[in-house]
């Protein structure tokens, strides 16, 4: 019945009309393109990166139609009525796995559709890592320098992929809402459109060795970037895509929070996860637009003969860079905060103490989201860039330590004194404040102009990042996702097992990326396939160790699985936490709340009040009876 | 144990472990072969920075041992005491970080201008990076060759260009590292102070060849290094 009331030029809702959509839309855009060009027509002669490009802009149209992504906004532009009851499924059911598989509008099954993408994406990218750990084990080229580069770029692709969207899109969609006590996101569907347009991209990154590869990893510097494959045209259409997903995701978490908050939910008593969520939304919306422009001149520059980074015709390359950076930059904030919010949630939850600071880490969570916007260039030192220019930047990036180093007072001022739990996630607590303090210690030398000149562009770098990056939002992933999988999956995961993974990845990672700290400074450099026979011993040792992150990945991975499957029933509250998702059951109703709840104090009144201490915590966590 | 006793114990640890590591990091040479004024300073950056580092690393780190040795729940419902925060602390936190970096700013920036600051040169070098070779050219003399002859103890200026993509000139014992840029010379003012023959590369991913585009330098004094130029006029170039 619902189907007869709908247009009959818009595309019934689901994954198999969203492929067909796909490939209709590549055939009419990159065919077409194609066919008018054997046809002589107007002159063109479209090559090959042209009938891509407009096979891919045509093809992910055609996908968004086919799940239905617009079909709302289509009957409703139409001047017609909104069927109530399609809408309404739209949201999908308790229980029904088909959900997972559509354009379905609540925010938890977004939120999962995320981290499922998101830890498929990791694993995928780690066997790539693993490729390269194999080609650098020993001095020579076991391979090829060329399929060397392709792999080494598209790990990179993807892990960026991953650190930006596995917290964010993930557990923030997931959790963010009912922990602001609101029964979903400001804009469902814009929602599930931001998810649904990643599918299409991400598989254009992994199919980019077929395409010819590409070389320049994933900063894409021109012009080697212009003169490069296919493969480079996938990967620069994919990140825009993805950029435009992120903008779309951004905008709804900011209204979130500033319009969806439940009755007593002040500013000063948000979650510090929700904090940090908010003010990486922030950067996102401001930062990403910069580098979906600087993509888009590199893909004019290539596709339509613009000359915006064309030394030859009055282009500059360094202006690419700043705009690269521009986003880059703050996007490591994107990636980080996330996880600093997930860790700061977690630790007074197993410290049974407050937040220790709270108002201060709030207070630096906007300082980083600020200052994040003016430390860019401290990746350019070498590159050629005014040389004035290097003294504000070194002063800034410098600077930015302060409001990242109050992340340590907060998660250790909550731990000292504190009545300890070392259950799963607070063993990632602690791996994420060593991980991440040897991040912003080794970040200190490449802030600092002349300790970075010896330094950049070396294995120092690829340690230092990996520190950061897995220290800050990998750590912070698994501590949340251990976290809350009672709550997004009803059961509880095995905790011999997850002590086994957080013990045996944490040691592998050490000795994984320590090693490569000693190997750039005695002049090892990055991205290469070969190197000097006298670095060969620590390679082994490190190719070795890395082998071990992937062995434990995988026992986190069969954890998972079957504990979704089979684990036991959790409980509404296993942690006794006071944050508002874990006043519903588990796993949350469809609507989140029966009754939108009020709130009276900030979630984190841990604490048994000594003699003389204040009147006790409210009960039920800070809600009011 | 009194908070106080928990404090002293574990202040007393974070003492003793950061002057056993300042101690430790003072002595080392960190960067592996030193062989120009601007290697040297940035040694003494890396030496001054590592030991700042130590302090701050061991405060974190005694902090999170001593936590999960001392304060470990006792019982399933035990719970910690009700603190929110401690204006003080937090203020000496945010003063002395901040004093910190900014401590480190100011060396830095004399370091930087130690290095870059000064721009004149009594010895010229054009350097052309191309994929995946580096060309070099003395101005003075015409000599074109593809590896680098530069005299000891004389102050250098390497002009360098690209005619492709970007490269990056770096020579890890000189301590220096720099771009080159289709389009927009860049330059390096360096003194060698060792006579010696070091390897040099590119460091900067330029495609293909970028793992074997290596280079080798030559640092000789001034009478060894006209021998060689005049030596290159008169033999044909290869």
């Amino acid at each position: 019945m619902i189907a007869a009331a709908r247009p009959s030029f818009v595309p019934g809702p689901g994954l198999p009309r969203a492929v067909l959509g796909a490939v209709i839309g590549f055939a009419v855009g990159g065919g077409g393109l194609a066919a008018a060009g054997a046809a002589g027509a107007a002159g063109l002669a479209p090559d090959a990166g042209q009938i891509l490009g407009l096979g891919y802009l045509v093809g992910l149209l055609g996908f968004l139609l086919g799940i239905g992504a617009f079909r709302f906004w289509l009957t409703w532009a139409a001047g017609r009525e909104i069927d109530a009851a399609e809408e309404h499924a739209a949201h999908g059911r308790a229980g029904d796995w088909r959900r997972y598989f559509r354009f379905t509008t609540d925010h938890k099954v977004i939120g999962v559709q995320y981290l499922v993408t998101a830890f498929v994406m990791f694993f995928t990218a780690g066997t790539a890592a693993m490729f390269m750990r194999f080609e650098l084990a020993q001095p020579g080229v076991a391979t090829s320098k060329d399929l060397y580069n392709t792999i080494m770029s598209t790990h990179g692709a993807m892990m960026i992929t991953v650190a930006l969207i596995s917290i964010v899109g993930g557990l923030g969609n997931y959790l963010v809402p009912i922990m602001v006590g609101a029964r979903d996101m400001a804009f469902p569907k814009a929602n599930a459109l931001s998810y649904w347009m990643l599918p299409l991209a991400i598989l254009l990154v992994v199919l980019n060795p077929l395409l010819g590869g590409f070389d320049t990893g994933w900063t894409a510097y021109p012009p080697l970037s212009q003169q490069a494959n296919l493969g480079q045209q996938a990967y620069l259409m994919a990140f825009v895509t993805v950029g435009v997903s992120s903008i779309l995701s951004a905008i709804n978490f900011l209204v979130t929070v500033f319009r969806m908050r439940a009755p007593g939910m002040s500013l000063m008593r948000m979650p510090i996860f929700v904090w940090a969520l908010t003010v990486t939304a922030a950067i996102a919306l401001l930062a990403t637009s910069v580098v979906a422009a600087a993509f888009t001149m590199l893909l004019l520059d290539r596709l339509l003969g613009t000359s915006f980074f064309r030394a030859s015709r009055g282009g500059d390359v360094i202006l690419f860079q700043h705009l690269f950076w521009f986003y880059s930059h703050p996007a490591v904030y994107i990636m980080g905060l996330p996880g600093l919010g997930a860790i700061l949630e977690v630790v007074p939850v197993f410290a049974r103490k407050p937040l220790f600071a709270y108002p201060l880490a709030v207070l630096s969570f906007i300082m980083i989201g600020v200052m994040s916007f003016m430390v860019w260039a401290h990746h350019m030192f070498v590159s050629g860039m005014a040389e004035f220019f290097h003294i504000p930047i070194m002063l800034t990036t410098e600077l930015i330590s302060v409001p990242t180093g109050i992340v340590f007072l907060s998660a250790l001022g909550t731990i000292w004194m504190g009545s300890l739990r070392f259950k799963v996630p607070m063993l990632w607590v602690f791996g994420f404040v060593w991980a991440f303090l040897i991040g912003g210690i080794t970040g200190v030398f490449l802030a600092d102009v002349p300790t970075d000149i010896t330094l950049s562009d070396t294995y120092f770098v690829v340690a230092h990042f990996h520190y950061t990056i897995v220290g800050g939002t990998i750590f912070g992933l698994f501590a949340g996702t251990y976290y809350w999988f009672p709550k997004i999956t009803g059961r509880m995961y095995d905790e011999r097992l997850g002590r086994l993974h957080f013990w045996w990845f944490t040691l592998a990672f050490n000795l994984t990326f320590l090693p490569m700290f000693w190997l750039g400074i005695e002049g090892m450099r990055r991205r290469v396939a070969d190197y000097p026979a006298e670095f060969g011993l620590v390679n082994l040792f490190v190719s070795i160790a890395a082998v071990n992150i992937a062995l434990s990945v995988a026992v986190f991975l069969f954890n998972m699985v079957r504990s979704w499957r089979t684990g036991p029933q959790a409980a509404a509250n296993p942690w006794r936490a006071q944050t508002l998702e874990w006043q519903i059951s588990s796993p949350p109703p469809v609507d989140n709340f029966d009754r939108i709840p009020t709130v009276t104090a900030t979630p984190y009144q841990y604490g048994a009040p000594g003699p003389g201490s204040p009147a006790p915590a409210p009960a039920e966590g800070g809600l009011a009876p | 144990m009194s908070p106080r006793r928990h404090l002293l114990t574990a202040g007393i640890a974070w003492v003793v472990l950061s002057v056993l590591g300042v101690i430790v990091v003072t002595g080392w040479q960190i960067i592996p072969v030193i062989a120009s004024r601007e290697a040297e300073i940035e040694n003494g950056a890396f030496v001054l920075l590592a030991a700042a580092s130590v302090p701050v690393l061991m405060f974190v780190v005694v902090g999170l041992v001593y936590s999960a040795l001392r304060f470990r729940a006792t019982d399933d419902l035990a719970e910690g005491p009700p603190v929110h925060g401690h204006t003080p602390l937090q203020a000496a936190w945010v003063a002395s970080s901040l004093l910190l970096v900014l401590g480190l700013f100011a060396y830095g920036t004399v370091g930087l201008v130690e290095i870059r600051g000064a721009q004149t040169a009594d010895f010229e070098v054009n350097v052309k990076g191309e994929q995946w070779i580096w060309h070099y050219k003395y101005p003075a003399t015409g000599v074109v060759s593809t590896e680098l002859h530069i005299p000891v103890g004389r102050r250098i200026h390497l002009n360098i260009t690209s005619i492709d993509v970007i490269h990056s000139f770096w020579v890890p014992a000189f301590g220096v590292k720099q771009d080159a840029v289709p389009g927009r010379p860049t330059q390096i003012y360096m003194t060698a102070t060792d006579i010696g023959t070091y390897p040099g590369m590119c460091a900067e991913l330029c495609g293909l060849g970028h793992t074997s585009m290596t280079t080798t330098v030559v640092v000789s004094d001034q009478a060894a290094l006209d021998a060689w130029l005049t030596q290159q006029l008169q033999a044909p170039p290869s």
